[in-house]
C-alpha cells in the first residue's frame, strides 16, 4: 500500500531523514519509534507534502502512484491523512464548514458527488457522538480556543469522516490524559479496516497499548536501524534508545 | 467640524487645488500623480427618483455621478417610514477615453434621539474621477452606522470625504469596506464634540494588481467620556498599496477618554506594499488609549494544514483571507447588511484568487 525506497529528505538545507526504507501494507499498522530528532515527524510531513521539505531522493509509491509527484492537496484526494502533532487552530471557519469543504473538495478531485448538507450532518452527528464531541463545538471555529484532547478528538472525527486509505498519526498521545487518550485510541482502533494502513509516530510505548501495531520499526537519525514484531516497543520502553544511537553515528 | 484646509479646497476640476506628496495627509496617495489631466465635466441630467421603500426595509436614494441633493429629504423619510433604513446607491459612469469628472456634496443630520442605518454602495464603470463629500450631524443621543462597500472599477479615481459630529450620548459607528481603485482614498473626520458619546471606525481592504486603496481617519477628542473602536484589517498582493492613516487626538480637558486602535494587515508578496500611520496626540490627563499595527504575512502552516485535508491551495487561501477580515464584519449589528457585506467579501476573497 505505502512503499517508500531510499528516502532522504532536507529541510532548510539540513539533511534529516538519510536513505529510509519502509513498507506498510493494506491491513496493518506500523509504528515508528525513536528518539527526539530522529525524523520521525518529518517523515509525517515529507509525504504529506509539506512546503520546505525537500526531496533529495528515493521514491514513495501510494497504491501504485507516485505519491510524490502529486500536490498536497492531491495526496490527502488519494486517501492520505496527516493527524497532526499540533494541529492548528482555523480562526473564522466553523468545524462543520471546513470538514465539509475539505470533503467535498476530495470528492470532487476523485470524480464523485459532493455530498449534501443534510446527510453530511447526520453523519457527523453519528461520529461526534462516539468521540463525545459536543455539536455545538462543530459550530466554533475550527481548533480555536479547543484543549489539546479536543484539538485531538477533532483530528478523530476528520479521520472518520473523510475516510483516508492510510493514517499517518504523528504523536498523537501528547497532550492526552488517559481518558483522552483511551476515547482518542478507539477512535482510530475503529478505523482499522483490511483495506486500510497506518503509521503510528510515538516517542512512548504507552499509544502502542491502546493501539496494537502490527509491526514495530526504530528510526534513528533518519534511517530505520531496527524493526520487528511489537516486543520491540517493549524492549525500546525498558533499554531506552541509547544503544541504537551509537550504532546510528 | 471643517475638513483640513487641503482637503476643503480640492476641486476635481482645478488641477491647481490637488493635494501633492508634500501634503503631510496626502503622502501616500498622491493625487496629482493619477489624475494628469483635468477630467472632462460630465453632462449630468439628474432626475430626483420617487422615495420609495424597498423590500429589505430600505429607503432608496440614487447618488449616480456624485448626485447627492435631497440627501436629507431621503433620510428624513426613510427615518419616518423605513425603519430609519437609507440606501445610498452611488454608480459613476466614465468615459472610455480620458476621465469623466464628477463632485457632489450632500448632507444628513439627525435630530436628538434619531437613529439611521445608512448603506452606502459605491460602483462604477470606465475611467473616471469623483470627489464626493458628505456631512453627517448628529443630535444628542442620536445613533448613526454606515455601512459602506467601495466596489469600484480598476481605473477609477475616487475620492471620498465626510465629515461627523457627535452631540453628548450619542453614537456613530462606520464600517468600511473595499478593493480599492487605480486611486481610492475614504476620508473620515470625526468631531468627538458629545460627552459620552460613541465612536467607531472600522473597516477591510482586499487589494490585487495596481489598486490603490486609503483608509485615512481623524477622531477628534473634545469631550469628557468619549469613548472610540477602531478595527482595520487589510491584505495587499501583486502590485496593490494600501494606505491606513488612523489619527485620534485627545484634547486638553478631554479626560475619561476611552480609545482603541487597531490595524491589521497581511502582505501576500514582495511587490505589494502597506503603509500605516496610526497616531495618537493625547493632551488630557486620565485617558485610556492603545494603539496596535501589526503586519504580517498569511500563516503558512494554517495553510498546509487546511491542503493536507484535501483543500486546494487557493481555495484554502481564500478561505483563510475571509477569515481574517471576517471579525470587522461582525461588528456589523444590522443583520441584512452584514449578510450584504458577507457575500461581498466572498466575492472579492474568491477574486482576490481569481477562484
Amino acid at each position: 500500500m505505502l512503499s517508500i525506497k531510499d528516502l532522504s529528505v532536507a529541510v532548510d538545507t539540513k539533511q534529516i531523514l538519510k536513505g529510509l526504507s519502509l513498507d506498510v501494507p493494506a491491513g496493518e499498522v506500523h509504528a515508528i519509534m525513536g528518539p527526539n530528532g530522529a525524523g520521525k515527524s518529518t517523515l509525517g510531513y515529507a509525504l504529506a507534502g509539506r512546503p520546505n521539505y525537500e526531496i533529495k531522493g528515493g521514491t514513495v509509491e501510494f497504491n501504485g502512484e507516485d505519491l510524490l509527484d502529486k500536490d498536497v492537496h492531491e495526496r490527502a484526494a488519494a486517501g492520505l491523512y496527516l493527524s497532526f502533532q499540533y494541529p492548528l487552530e482555523i480562526p473564522g471557519v466553523p468545524a462543520l464548514t471546513f470538514l465539509r469543504t475539505a470533503l467535498n473538495a476530495q470528492k470532487k478531485l476523485r470524480g464523485e458527488g459532493e455530498v449534501s448538507a443534510p446527510e453530511f450532518l447526520k453523519r457527523v452527528r453519528e461520529v461526534a457522538k462516539t468521540l463525545k464531541i459536543d455539536m455545538d463545538m462543530l459550530k466554533r471555529p475550527l481548533n480555536v480556543g479547543f484543549s489539546g484532547g479536543e484539538k485531538k478528538r477533532m483530528e478523530v472525527l476528520q479521520m472518520a469522516l473523510l475516510e483516508p486509505k492510510f493514517l499517518i498519526l504523528d504523536e498523537t498521545d501528547s497532550g492526552l490524559d488517559i481518558d483522552a487518550l483511551k476515547v482518542v485510541s478507539d477512535g482510530v482502533n475503529a478505523l482499522r479496516a483490511p483495506d486500510r494502513g497506518m503509521l503510528v509516530i510515538t516517542h512512548y510505548q504507552r499509544l502502542l497499548d491502546h493501539i496494537r501495531p502490527d509491526r514495530v520499526h526504530v528510526l534513528v537519525a533518519g534511517r530505520i536501524v531496527r524493526s520487528g514484531g511489537p516486543e520491540l516497543a517493549l524492549e525500546l520502553e525498558a533499554h531506552g534508545y541509547d544503544r541504537y544511537l551509537g550504532e546510528a553515528a | 467640524m471643517t475638513l483640513p484646509k487641503t482637503s476643503q479646497a480640492l476641486d476635481i476640476f482645478d488641477p491647481s487645488s490637488y493635494p501633492t506628496r508634500r501634503d503631510e495627509e496626502w503622502k501616500y496617495s498622491d493625487l496629482s500623480r493619477v489624475l494628469r489631466d483635468v477630467p472632462k465635466k460630465a453632462m449630468v441630467v439628474r432626475t430626483l427618483s420617487e422615495l420609495e421603500a424597498e423590500p429589505d426595509g430600505f429607503v432608496y436614494f440614487s447618488a449616480d455621478e456624485a448626485g447627492f441633493e435631497g440627501l436629507q429629504a431621503a433620510a428624513d423619510f426613510a427615518m419616518r417610514k423605513a425603519h430609519g433604513r437609507l440606501y445610498i446607491d452611488g454608480n459613476d459612469f466614465g468615459d472610455e477615453d480620458g476621465y469623466l469628472g464628477y463632485q457632489g456634496h450632500g448632507e444628513i443630520s439627525l435630530a436628538a434621539g434619531q437613529s439611521l442605518v445608512v448603506f452606502e454602495d459605491y460602483t462604477g464603470a470606465f475611467d473616471y474621477a469623483v470627489h464626493s463629500r458628505l456631512r453627517f450631524t448628529l443630535g444628542e443621543g442620536a445613533k448613526l452606522t454606515r455601512v459602506v462597500i467601495l466596489d469600484e472599477p480598476e481605473t477609477a479615481v475616487s475620492v471620498r470625504q465626510s465629515t461627523v459630529e457627535t452631540a453628548p450620548g450619542s453614537i456613530f459607528r462606520q464600517h468600511v469596506f473595499a478593493t480599492g481603485a487605480k486611486f481610492q482614498r475614504f476620508e473620515t473626520h470625526v468631531n468627538h464634540a458629545g460627552r459620552d458619546a460613541v465612536v467607531e471606525m472600522n473597516g477591510a481592504y482586499l487589494l490585487k494588481d495596481k489598486r490603490h486603496f486609503d483608509y485615512t481617519t481623524r477622531v477628534t477628542h473634545g469631550q469628557v467620556n468619549g469613548e472610540t473602536a477602531q478595527l482595520v484589517k487589510g491584505l495587499v498582493k501583486d502590485n496593490a498599496a494600501g494606505v491606513f492613516q488612523g489619527r485620534i487626538l485627545v484634547e486638553k480637558g478631554a479626560d475619561g477618554t476611552d480609545a482603541r486602535m487597531r490595524h491589521q494587515a497581511l502582505i501576500l508578496n514582495d511587490g505589494a506594499h502597506i503603509r500605516a500611520k496610526p497616531e495618537l496626540e493625547i493632551y488630557a490627563d486620565d485617558v485610556q488609549c492603545a494603539h496596535g499595527n501589526t503586519i504580517g504575512a498569511l500563516d503558512e502552516e494554517a495553510l498546509f494544514f487546511c491542503e493536507s485535508r484535501g483543500i486546494p491551495e487557493e481555495v484554502a487561501r481564500a478561505m483563510l483571507t475571509h477569515a481574517f477580515v471576517l471579525p470587522v464584519v461582525d461588528q456589523i449589528e444590522d443583520e441584512v447588511l452584514r449578510e450584504t457585506v458577507l457575500n461581498f467579501l466572498e466575492n472579492a476573497s474568491e477574486s482576490f484568487y481569481a477562484l
